[in-house]
Parts: C-alpha cells; sequence; structure tokens
C-alpha cells in the first residue's frame, strides 16, 4: 500500500475501505440484525464453513454462516429455501464487500406450512376421512405387492430388499413417482390410482419415500395426496420419512409404517415361518392319524373278523412265547435225547445238528409270521395300495349290502380320496387268509 | 385335486383352492386341535383327517405358487400405461441396468 499524495481529501483504498467498515459495523441496528430472503449459491466448505447469498426480488446480499455458528442447525438449508437469519453486517476488506455474518438461521416456510397443514387435518377431519372405523386390514399373504415412489431414491431398494428376503418370488410392481418438489402431488396421486387399476391385481400398496426435510415431506401432506391414500381401493401403507415424521397420509392410510423397510415388513409375511407353521399343524395331524388308525383297526378286525388285524402286538407276543415253548421243547427234547442217546451211546454232535435245523427252521417261520403281522397293520395296509372305501356320507362300507349300483363311493388311500361309482357287486368273503392264522389263536 | 369332486356340495367342505390361505391355515390348526381331543366320531375324524392333509397341502402349493416378476409401470408416448420386466438385485433391492427408467408415472 503506497501513498498516493499529500493531500488530505485524498484516501487510500484501505483508508476509505476502512472507514467504510467502521461506519457500517459500528451501527448497532447492524447488529444482532434479522433478514428474511431466499438462499441461492448455498455451499458449505470442507471447513464446515456455510457460504450463500441471500436473495429477495431486488436485491442481493452474501452471507457467511461460521461452523461455530452453525453447528446446532436443525434442518439442512439449499437454494431456494425461504429463511430469516439473524446477525451482523461486516464488511471484508480485502475484497471490499460487505456480507451478513450469520449467527442464527429458521425455516420462515415452515411455521406457515405447519398452520396450513393443521387446517387441512382439521378440515379432513371433519370429513372422517381419518376415522380408524375406515382403515381395512392388510392381506395375510399378498401375492403382488404395488409401490408408489421414487423408482431410483433409498425407499424403493430398501422395500424390494426387505420384500425379497421376506418372501423370495413375490410379485411387485413399481409405479414411479416424483416424491418432491414441482410435480410432486399430482405424480405420487398418479401413482397411487394406476396400481389401484383391477387389472395389475395387487393386493396392497406401499406409498411413500425416504428421510429429508420437512419440505421434502411435504407432498405427502398436501390434499390430493392424502386424499388419494383415503380413497385407494386397494389397502394402503403409508411410508414416509423415519420415525420422526408424520405427514397427513399417515392418517389416512390403512396403516402408517415408521419407514419404507418397515413397511416391507409389515406388508411381506416370512414365508419360512408359514412354512414351519404348516408344517407344525402337519406334524400334529400326523400324530392323530396314529388314533385314527387305532380305530381303523377295529374297523377292519370288525369287517374282516380277524383278531390279527385287532391285535397284532399280541400275535407277536404269542409267536414269540410259542417260540420260546417250540425251543424249550426242542431243548427238552434234546435233553432227552441226549440223556437217551448217551444211554444208548448215540452219536451226540449228529444229534446237535439235528436240533440246530429245526430251530432255524422255526425261526423262519416265525421271521414270515412277523412279517405278515406288519403287513396286515392298517396303516400298513393302506401304504400298500389297499383302500378304505365309505359312502357319500362318509359312512365306512363294510359289506356289499352297504352299497347299491350306480353309487357313488368314495376310496380313502394313501395320498387321497377317489371318488367312484359302483360298477357291479359280486358277492362272496375273503378267503385269501383262511386256514393260514391257527397257529395265532 | 382338480378331478376331486366330493364334498363340494357340503357346508364346510368347500375345496381349499377357493378359500384363501389365512382361511385355509386356520381351519388346518382348527382340525388338528379337533383331532387332538378325540371326540369326533371315527367317519368324521376320517374326513377331517382328509380335509386337514387337502389344506396343509394346499398351503404348500400357495406358498410356492409365487410370481417372481418385479415390474415397473412407465407411461408410453402415446400416454398408456403399461408394465416392464426389470430385474433387481435381491441384496441391495437395486434395480438392475435399467437406462430408461422413468422418474414418474406423468
Amino acid at each position: 500500500m503506497s501513498e498516493i499524495a499529500n493531500d488530505a481529501s485524498v484516501y487510500s483504498v484501505s483508508e476509505i475501505t476502512r472507514l467504510i467498515k467502521k461506519t457500517i459495523e459500528g451501527r448497532s441496528d447492524f447488529s444482532g440484525v434479522w433478514v428474511r430472503g431466499e438462499i441461492y449459491n448455498f455451499t458449505t466448505h470442507a471447513s464446515g464453513h456455510i457460504y450463500f447469498t441471500l436473495k429477495d426480488d431486488n436485491a442481493v446480499i452474501s452471507a457467511v454462516f461460521f461452523r461455530s455458528a452453525n453447528r446446532g442447525l436443525s434442518f439442512k438449508p439449499r437454494d431456494g429455501m425461504t429463511v430469516l437469519v439473524q446477525g451482523s453486517i461486516t464488511v471484508y476488506e480485502k475484497r471490499g464487500s460487505y456480507q451478513l455474518n450469520v449467527t442464527a438461521m429458521q425455516e420462515e416456510g415452515i411455521g406457515e406450512l405447519q398452520r396450513r397443514i393443521e387446517r387441512l387435518k382439521q378440515k379432513l377431519s371433519a370429513e372422517g376421512i381419518f376415522d380408524p372405523a375406515r382403515k381395512r386390514p392388510l392381506p395375510f399373504l399378498p401375492r403382488r405387492i404395488g409401490i408408489a415412489t421414487s423408482p431410483t431414491g433409498a425407499a424403493v431398494r430398501d422395500i424390494i430388499k426387505v420384500a425379497l428376503r421376506r418372501y423370495p418370488g413375490i410379485g411387485i410392481v413399481i409405479a414411479p413417482a416424483i416424491v418432491q418438489g414441482d410435480g410432486a402431488v399430482e405424480s405420487i396421486v398418479a401413482a397411487i390410482r394406476e396400481l389401484n387399476q383391477p387389472k395389475y391385481g395387487i393386493d396392497v400398496i406401499i406409498a411413500g419415500r425416504g428421510g429429508g426435510s420437512f419440505e421434502d415431506l411435504m407432498p405427502f401432506s398436501e390434499e390430493p395426496v392424502v386424499r388419494a391414500f383415503a380413497t385407494s381401493r386397494v389397502p394402503i401403507v403409508s411410508a414416509v420419512g423415519h420415525q420422526i415424521d408424520h405427514p397427513l397420509c399417515d392418517d389416512a392410510a390403512d396403516m402408517a409404517a415408521p419407514t419404507p423397510s418397515a413397511a416391507a415388513e409389515i406388508v411381506v409375511p416370512l414365508k419360512d415361518e408359514l412354512v414351519m407353521e404348516i408344517d407344525y399343524y402337519a406334524d400334529r395331524l400326523a400324530r392323530s392319524a396314529g388314533s385314527l388308525v387305532e380305530a381303523l383297526r377295529t374297523r377292519i378286525d370288525a369287517a374282516v373278523g380277524r383278531r390279527v388285524f385287532r391285535e397284532p402286538r399280541e400275535i407277536t407276543r404269542r409267536k414269540g412265547t410259542e417260540l420260546t415253548h417250540l425251543e424249550s421243547r426242542v431243548t427238552a427234547g434234546l435233553s432227552a435225547r441226549i440223556a437217551h442217546a448217551r444211554a444208548r451211546l448215540l452219536n451226540i454232535p449228529d444229534m446237535r445238528i439235528l436240533a440246530r435245523t429245526v430251530i432255524d427252521r422255526k425261526k423262519h417261520a416265525f421271521a414270515l409270521a412277523i412279517g405278515a403281522i406288519e403287513k396286515l397293520s392298517p396303516l400298513a395296509v393302506i401304504q400298500r395300495g389297499y383302500a378304505i372305501p365309505s359312502d357319500d356320507r362318509g359312512r365306512v362300507i363294510r359289506s356289499v349290502n352297504d352299497t347299491a349300483i350306480g353309487n357313488a363311493i368314495d376310496l380313502l388311500i394313501r395320498d387321497g380320496t377317489l371318488n367312484c361309482a359302483v360298477n357291479a357287486i359280486i358277492q362272496g368273503g375273503i378267503g385269501g387268509f383262511d386256514g393260514k392264522e391257527k397257529a395265532g389263536e | 385335486m382338480e378331478k376331486k369332486k366330493q364334498g363340494s356340495d357340503k357346508p364346510g367342505r368347500e375345496r381349499p383352492e377357493k378359500i384363501d390361505f389365512e382361511k385355509a391355515l386356520k381351519e388346518l390348526e382348527e382340525i388338528a386341535v379337533l383331532l387332538e381331543d378325540g371326540e369326533l366320531s371315527l367317519d368324521d375324524s376320517l374326513k377331517k383327517f382328509e380335509r386337514g392333509i387337502a389344506l396343509a397341502r394346499y398351503c404348500r402349493q400357495r406358498l410356492e405358487d409365487a410370481e417372481r416378476k418385479i415390474e415397473i409401470l412407465q407411461r408410453g408416448e402415446n400416454g398408456t400405461v403399461s408394465s416392464r420386466q426389470v430385474s433387481v438385485d435381491a441384496e441391495t433391492g437395486e434395480i438392475e441396468n435399467d437406462e430408461d427408467l422413468q422418474g414418474s408415472l406423468l
């Protein structure tokens, strides 16, 4: 900075700037002043300082919002937002500019928007749109879900991810929508309406978006959107922002989810859990089948008149006892023979071979008998391909006289029921087993 | 099961295909309980058992009967809306290689 002249009326740039600075910063009404304006050229530097310009229709002013002051900011300022800032006017000599050194910032629009939402809420509430009685249950097992949201946002990814994890293969129809700013309201309404068309076969709709500023979420509190939620033919779940956000559509939807992921959790059941539940009941059915078989056994016994049907275990036991008797008799006989042989000096080893052969033969017969008994158990009988016939009133048919030619009968077989017609009746009993079960009696 | 005709005329024995999954599951549970109680006649028990098996089969089938289809709606130049199948990454939920993803139906 060089001396220009001796003339006292000539200022140096520094001098005049210093004077300006002194004049401006010295004004008490420029300190702690409130200014309203719209933000543009908003930038946050790596240092954490925020620089922006505030403007209205006729003027602009530069503003700086230092890191130390902006740390407590509760919202994210951005271009186009109207804010109310408090600060002091300072002069930056090196650039010859003045600026607003901001110490506090409020979202100017919020207060007015909130009042508007409150008024709309009262109006719609009076119409009964938020009536809890209007809310419908969500489908238990939807085949297809509709999603009305931005196709590129985090919300659609979260919903798809959670839905496919819970129920792989579930059908999804995405209706893309602009979810904030200009055109959002109309776009969201169009997406919800489209998903409501019966041709898509949608069982439940999730409509919403991820988190954002109060203004970002505003479309979901606008009347047309709230009405679209309320009048959705298909049950609809709102999924807007985070837990703390409560747009008006939450009150109009059949259910409000705190986040898009949570909406998918609510709407899509866990397939594995359902499979487990079915298995559980099927197991219980199978266990009950045991007592059913017991009862059937009595039926079959009555029909066939054979004890072996009724008491296979007892017969097994009897066979066992019989074998024991047989063995002891053989052993006894053997002893007698041995004694006899000894007396008659006969060849003892030969006698032993003979006895073993007799026992082996009896054991073989015993094994065959056990096999037959197992096959005769009613469950095994049905498994083998036998059927239990019943008439059209569900009564078991035990005799050819219980039905008539032309009657419809049901045949219960291993894996289902056959509905049959009686074409002919042939009289005559079951002879196949006769004369073979004496040993069991 | 399509060929089965019996029971369709009787109340409470509508074919499983016609009832929804939740009802089928509920009925299956009721039948399991009923059979365990053991207070039904044999004929009724048999009927219930058979019905229970059919319900369990229906429920399992219904769970496997999934669409495996993800579609996105788009408005064509003539203003009509059509759906287009897209593939997604099941891990991330990301819609894959979709260059002409439209931002809005409007």
